[in-house]
């Protein structure tokens, strides 16, 4: 008896995970076809001499040393960080502050969260030549017409070469920043009103119930949120191509645009346009995982 | 192939060589019914298109079917650029013609990603007509054609007349007294700075525009012959020399633009080609290194009117006076057959890009030129690229009767190539556009930072590029 219950519930078992399959396996399929098959022939193709999409000779690792021998390779690397640094720094918090302010809101919130999506809906080229006549340099520069209201000469933005990343991330964050407010306010949503009740009881403040209640509450959804935004900005590519081509002297390029360049930039070099895409998924995978050793000795604490 | 179709080639070929236009094909008559096949045609006017553009080409197909009753035309919104046709030529989806740049075609030969059209050629009696120029950007080592020119032009300069007015830089008869060397630009932009506050010269220096420009000035200061950019060394290796005391000389004087006469625009690094016309067209800036072909972009797309527009020679530099002379061409699917060939050069011929002329044409030709004068764009002569006076001659007398602009403002540019007072030249010979993007980096150094060592950034970017040379074509 006991011998053909277990043989049943292995059977159910069985039944169970091949319609679990079969339910992926569509799902599977096409991301074999889609996602994994040209990632599997990127990395084949980094390895190679290629001859626009063929493989010529297998080259091992020369790819990988011409391309990071080159000066434009590093500076994309830097750019690449400095990219990261200042999207942490302008970008990060403000979808938060965002998110707070508007669940905060009484009248209007609606609005406000339709408010500050809007700019997620408009097309990436439309909002990039949007702001490119803002921080135009040329006096019919939106920017420069607002200064010369205040007597102010006009400005160069965006072939300063100091300038160029943070406007980009300005820009970028505009347009971004409304979404992931969305996500902070789902996970605040989600906190227990009789929390915020308690602490009303006891007196607390907005900016306590805030520190004690709201930001431990969501410190989990902002570390991936954190991580899933890094991986985002590293990949940064059309806004600089679109903006400033990278320039001036390289000064905005990044690494996913010198993938492009060698890839369609005029040299066809699928190979070494490869080597950048491996580095570039190589880079991500090792911030990942530094990120997912942390959130896990975090979650082993807690 | 049928005997219509040969006995039309013969006389075609016969009309040609006695130098006669050709006005025997009208459209009702069919040319070849034999001829059965499909061919793809990118470029096709998008709904968007102007109505005239539009009918324009729907008169080219109807032309078509009737002379080629069995050659079925599929209309392809394709736009070509060397990032999006690559994967289309080897997956087999690339439209049957396109229209690639002239910096592109020896590329796209040499990675054998164009069809061969030599034979349908010759059967046009054509093939000996071509300007050797452009046989020596369309043709692979051994004389194979891949490519036909859709459209020549040559650098000069597009003028802002009005901004020329007010910095009164004009003579008695309102003509513009415009700069013949670099040096007199530089000294008219800043005339025009002080006299009226905009930018002398629009200077687009993004992706490879800049240093697309800077070869050019820079074979103006001698950088051609033994100082040329690139060369092959008696090896057969391909060399580039960035660093020769002309190149240096030229680079120079990009800074002095800049820094020293202050005469280009605030945004030069993130200017395009599109930008700087409607900088020019708009009144921002005075002058515009631009070719004959983009005559229409300041003026009918930016609103300049055509009256105060003028096209002027590209000024001289201290060693040589060249103007790039380049364009855009058409080219063809790599896997196209012998019919699919012979029926795209009767497509070709149809829109009048072959050195024919008949009714159709010549309909077609008024159409385009009448289209132009009414979007109040310059009606002007283009720069022929086929070896056939009688044909030329036709077309200029065309071009007479919708002219609206005065050629006085237009004289000197089209004197200058006819006269021979300013030497054609092609672009640099190999990977044009990844040359062009070194020397912009290098140009955006220079007009970024004052101090800029120039030597030092020439010397990086010759160091980049020989390397890039070795890579595709020395060691490969």
């Amino acid at each position: 008896m006991s011998s053909s219950g277990t043989q049943l519930r292995s059977h159910a078992k069985l039944r169970e995970n091949v319609q679990s399959w079969l339910i992926m396996l569509p799902g599977l399929i096409l991301m074999l076809f889609f996602v994994w098959g040209p990632l599997f022939e990127s990395v084949r193709m980094s390895l190679y001499k290629t001859r626009n999409v063929e493989l010529v000779r297998f080259i091992g690792l020369d790819n990988f040393i011409s391309v990071t021998g080159k000066d434009d390779f590093l500076q994309a690397l830097v750019n690449t960080f400095s990219y990261t640094f200042w999207s942490l720094l302008i970008g990060f918090a403000l979808p938060i502050v965002l998110a707070i302010l508007i669940g905060e809101t009484t009248r209007g919130k609606s609005f406000f969260r339709t408010a500050v999506y809007l700019p997620n809906m408009l097309p990436g080229l439309a909002v990039i030549i949007l702001w490119s006549a803002f921080f135009s340099g040329e006096k019919s520069g939106v920017l420069n017409i607002l200064l010369a209201r205040l007597g102010i000469p006009p400005q160069t933005y965006l072939t300063r070469a100091d300038w160029v990343i943070p406007i980009i991330i300005i820009i970028a964050t505009w347009k971004g920043a409304g979404a992931t407010a969305l996500i902070y306010m789902a996970g605040m949503a989600s906190i227990s009103p009789e929390l915020y009740e308690a602490a009303a009881i006891d007196g607390a403040s907005v900016w306590r119930r805030i520190i004690h209640i709201l930001l431990p509450a969501i410190r989990k959804l902002a570390g991936t949120l954190l991580i899933l935004q890094i991986i985002s900005v590293f990949q940064i590519m059309y806004e600089p191509m679109v903006l400033t081509m990278g320039g001036p002297d390289n000064a905005s390029l990044s690494l996913m645009q010198l993938m492009w360049q060698y890839a369609f930039g005029g040299s066809m070099n699928y190979g070494k346009a490869s080597a950048v895409a491996v580095i570039v998924t190589l880079i991500l995978l090792a911030m990942t995982a530094v990120y997912s050793y942390f959130n896990r000795k975090e979650s082993d604490w807690d | 192939m049928g005997k219509l179709f040969r006995m039309v080639s013969l006389l075609l070929a016969l009309c040609v060589l006695a130098g006669i236009p050709c006005g025997f094909a009208a459209a009702e008559e069919v040319i070849d019914a034999d001829l059965t096949c499909t061919i793809t045609l990118g470029n096709w006017p998008p709904d968007t298109a102007p109505e005239a553009e539009k009918a324009l080409f729907e008169r080219y197909r109807a032309t078509m079917a009737k002379q080629y009753p069995n050659v079925t035309l599929v209309p392809d919104y394709y736009s070509y650029s060397l990032s999006n046709y690559v994967p289309m030529a080897k997956g087999g989806t690339a439209p049957s013609i396109f229209q690639p740049p002239f910096t592109d075609p020896q590329l796209l030969i040499s990675q054998h990603l164009v069809g061969d059209v030599t034979d349908a050629l010759e059967k046009f009696g054509v093939l000996d007509q071509f300007s050797p120029s452009y046989v020596e950007m369309l043709a692979d080592e051994n004389g194979r054609i891949y490519g036909l020119p859709r459209d020549g032009y040559v650098l000069g300069m597009h003028i802002n007349l009005a901004l020329f007015r007010e910095a009164g830089l004009v003579d008695e008869e309102g003509l513009p007294l415009y700069p013949r060397t670099l040096q007199e630009l530089a000294e008219y932009g800043q005339i025009i700075r002080e006299k009226t506050g905009k930018a002398g010269l629009v200077f687009p220096a993004s992706a490879t525009y800049g240093g697309w420009l800077f070869t050019n000035i820079a074979w103006n200061f001698g950088c051609v012959g033994e100082s040329a950019l690139e060369y092959q060394d008696e090896d057969g290796r391909w060399v580039c020399n960035f660093t020769s005391p002309e190149c240096i000389a030229a680079m120079e004087y990009m800074r002095d633009l800049q820094w020293k006469y202050n005469i280009l625009n605030a945004d030069a690094t993130t200017t395009d080609w599109a930008s700087a016309h409607s900088l020019l067209g708009t009144g921002e800036a005075a002058m515009n290194f631009a070719a004959d072909d983009s005559v229409d972009q300041p003026t009918a797309n930016k609103g300049l009117p055509v009256e105060d527009f003028a096209l002027i020679p590209f000024p001289a530099g201290p060693a040589g006076r060249y103007a790039l002379a380049g364009g855009t061409c058409y080219m063809f699917a790599p896997d196209i057959t012998g019919d699919q060939a012979i029926a795209l050069m009767a497509y070709l011929k149809i829109l009048g890009k072959l050195p024919f002329l008949d009714d159709d044409i010549i309909e077609g030709m008024r159409a385009d030129y009448a289209a132009k004068r009414d979007r109040g764009a310059p009606v002007i002569p283009a720069i022929s690229a086929w070896n056939n006076d009688a044909y030329n001659s036709a077309k200029q007398a065309i071009v007479d009767e919708y002219c609206n602009v005065d050629m006085r403002l237009y004289a000197d540019f089209f004197d200058s190539i006819s006269e021979g007072t300013i030497s054609l030249k092609a672009e640099e010979p190999v990977f044009a556009q990844q040359l062009y993007r070194e020397l912009t980096a290098v140009v955006q150094r220079v007009i970024t930072r004052e101090g800029a060592d120039i030597p030092k950034a020439l010397k990086k970017a010759e160091e980049s590029f020989q390397e890039y040379l070795d890579d595709e074509i020395n060691d490969y």
